[in-house]
C-alpha cells in the first residue's frame, strides 16, 4: 500500500490536461479582492456584487459538482454568498477572500448533504456545444476508443454517478483539482489538511473512480 | 496507466457541462437579494424599523399623526376609566338573596351572636343570652 501511495498522480502523459486546467483566480481589471472586500465590510453592497460576479462560476461549479443536482447546486451558491457576506466583518484578510469562501462553500456543501443524508436524483447541467470541438472529446468518440459506442448523454450520468459514490472527502478533491484546476497547496489550505493528505485523497479517489466506471474504462 | 489517461479525459469534459445562463442571471439576482435582505437585518436603526413595520404612517403624515391622535385619546379615556375603576371595584349581582354591601354593613351587628340556620355553628354561646364577647376578652365562669 506503501508503494501505492508513492505514485503520483500527477506524473504521466495526463500531465498536459491538468496544467491546462490550472485555474488560479485570473489577474482582474478594476479593484483587487481586497478592496472590494474592505468596501464591502463597510457596509458597500455593490462591492459584494463585483465579488459575486468574479466567484459566483466557480462557487457554483464546486457545489454542482460536489451534489451533481442543480437546483441544489444554485440554493448552496445562493447560502455560501449570503453567509459570506454576513460572517465578513469577522474576516481578517488571514487567507485570500477566495481562499476562504470556498472554505465556506466546502463546508456548507459537506454539511447540506449530511442534513440530506440521502442521494438526490441526479439533474444535470447541459454539455456546451464546444465540447465537440474540443481534441479530448474527439479522441474519446474516435474509432478504437472504449467509449465510442456510448452517447454522451449516458457517459455524463455514469460519470456523475460515479461521482457521487465517492466520500464526501473524496469527492471534494477530485472536483477541486480535477475539474476545477486548484493547485494541492490551495486545497490543502481550503479544506485544512496537509498537502499530503491532499495527494493520498485525490489517488484513493481517482482510483475508485476507474473502479466505478470500469465499464468504460479499460 | 491508460484507465488513468482515460478517466482524466472524461474528466476534462465535465468541464463542458455549463449551467443554463437565465437561471444564472436569477442565482445571481437571488443572491443579492438575500445579501440585502442580511445587510437590512444586520443594522437598523429604530426609525428605520418603524419605517418597515408601518409604512402607511410614513407615506402620509397626516393619517400617521390622526392616528396617533387616536390612540393618545384612547389611552387617556382608558386611563380614566382605569382610575374610576379603581375606586368603585365590588361584585355585581342581581340575586335578591345578597344584599347590597352598604344595606348590609348597615344591618349587621357585630355584638349578636348571628342568627344561622340549626346545623351552622361558629362558636358556643358563651353567655347563653345570644351576646357575643369580644375579641380578646378572657371570659372567666
Amino acid at each position: 500500500m506503501a508503494g501505492d501511495l508513492q505514485i503520483d498522480p500527477d506524473e504521466g502523459p495526463e500531465k498536459n490536461i491538468e496544467d491546462s486546467q490550472e485555474e488560479m483566480p485570473e489577474v482582474l481589471e478594476g479593484p483587487s479582492d481586497d478592496e472590494l472586500v474592505l468596501k464591502a465590510q463597510q457596509g458597500d453592497v455593490h462591492a459584494f456584487d463585483e465579488l459575486v460576479e468574479r466567484y459566483h462560476s466557480k462557487i457554483y461549479g464546486l457545489t454542482y459538482n460536489m451534489t451533481s443536482n442543480r437546483e441544489d447546486a444554485e440554493d448552496l451558491t445562493q447560502e455560501v454568498f449570503v453567509k459570506a457576506f454576513e460572517a465578513l466583518p469577522r474576516f481578517k484578510g488571514k487567507s485570500s477572500f477566495y481562499t476562504w469562501i470556498y472554505r465556506i462553500a466546502v463546508n456548507k456543501t459537506i454539511n447540506y448533504r449530511k442534513k440530506r443524508n440521502r442521494k438526490r436524483a441526479l439533474s444535470l447541467d447541459q454539455f456546451d456545444q464546444e465540447i465537440k470541438t474540443d481534441d479530448v472529446y474527439h479522441d474519446l468518440t474516435s474509432k478504437g476508443s472504449p467509449l465510442r459506442n456510448i452517447s454522451l448523454s449516458e457517459l455524463q450520468k455514469k460519470l456523475n454517478e460515479a461521482l457521487q459514490n465517492l466520500s464526501e472527502k473524496h469527492r471534494t478533491v477530485v472536483v477541486m483539482h480535477d475539474m476545477q484546476g486548484i493547485p494541492h497547496e490551495e486545497i490543502a489550505k481550503m479544506v485544512g489538511a496537509s498537502v499530503g493528505t491532499i495527494r493520498s485523497r485525490l489517488f484513493y479517489a481517482r482510483r475508485q473512480m476507474q473502479s466505478e466506471l470500469s465499464e468504460f474504462i479499460k | 496507466m491508460e484507465a488513468e489517461v482515460l478517466l482524466n479525459k472524461l474528466m476534462h469534459l465535465k468541464r463542458y457541462e455549463t449551467p443554463d445562463a437565465s437561471r444564472m442571471v436569477r442565482n445571481k439576482q437571488n443572491i443579492m437579494r438575500g445579501v440585502r435582505q442580511a445587510q437590512a437585518n444586520q443594522r437598523q436603526p429604530l426609525l428605520d424599523r418603524l419605517e418597515n413595520s408601518m409604512p402607511w404612517f410614513f407615506a402620509e403624515p397626516r393619517y400617521g399623526i390622526a392616528a396617533l391622535f387616536i390612540a393618545f385619546f384612547g389611552l387617556q379615556y382608558a386611563g380614566i376609566n382605569a382610575r374610576q375603576s379603581a375606586t368603585s371595584t365590588g361584585i355585581y349581582t342581581s340575586s335578591p338573596h345578597v344584599a347590597s354591601i352598604d344595606r348590609q354593613a348597615a344591618s349587621v351587628e357585630t355584638n349578636r351572636y348571628p342568627n344561622l340556620p340549626g346545623n351552622y355553628r361558629l362558636f358556643a354561646d358563651p353567655e347563653g343570652d345570644a351576646s357575643v364577647v369580644p375579641a380578646g376578652f378572657e371570659y372567666k365562669k
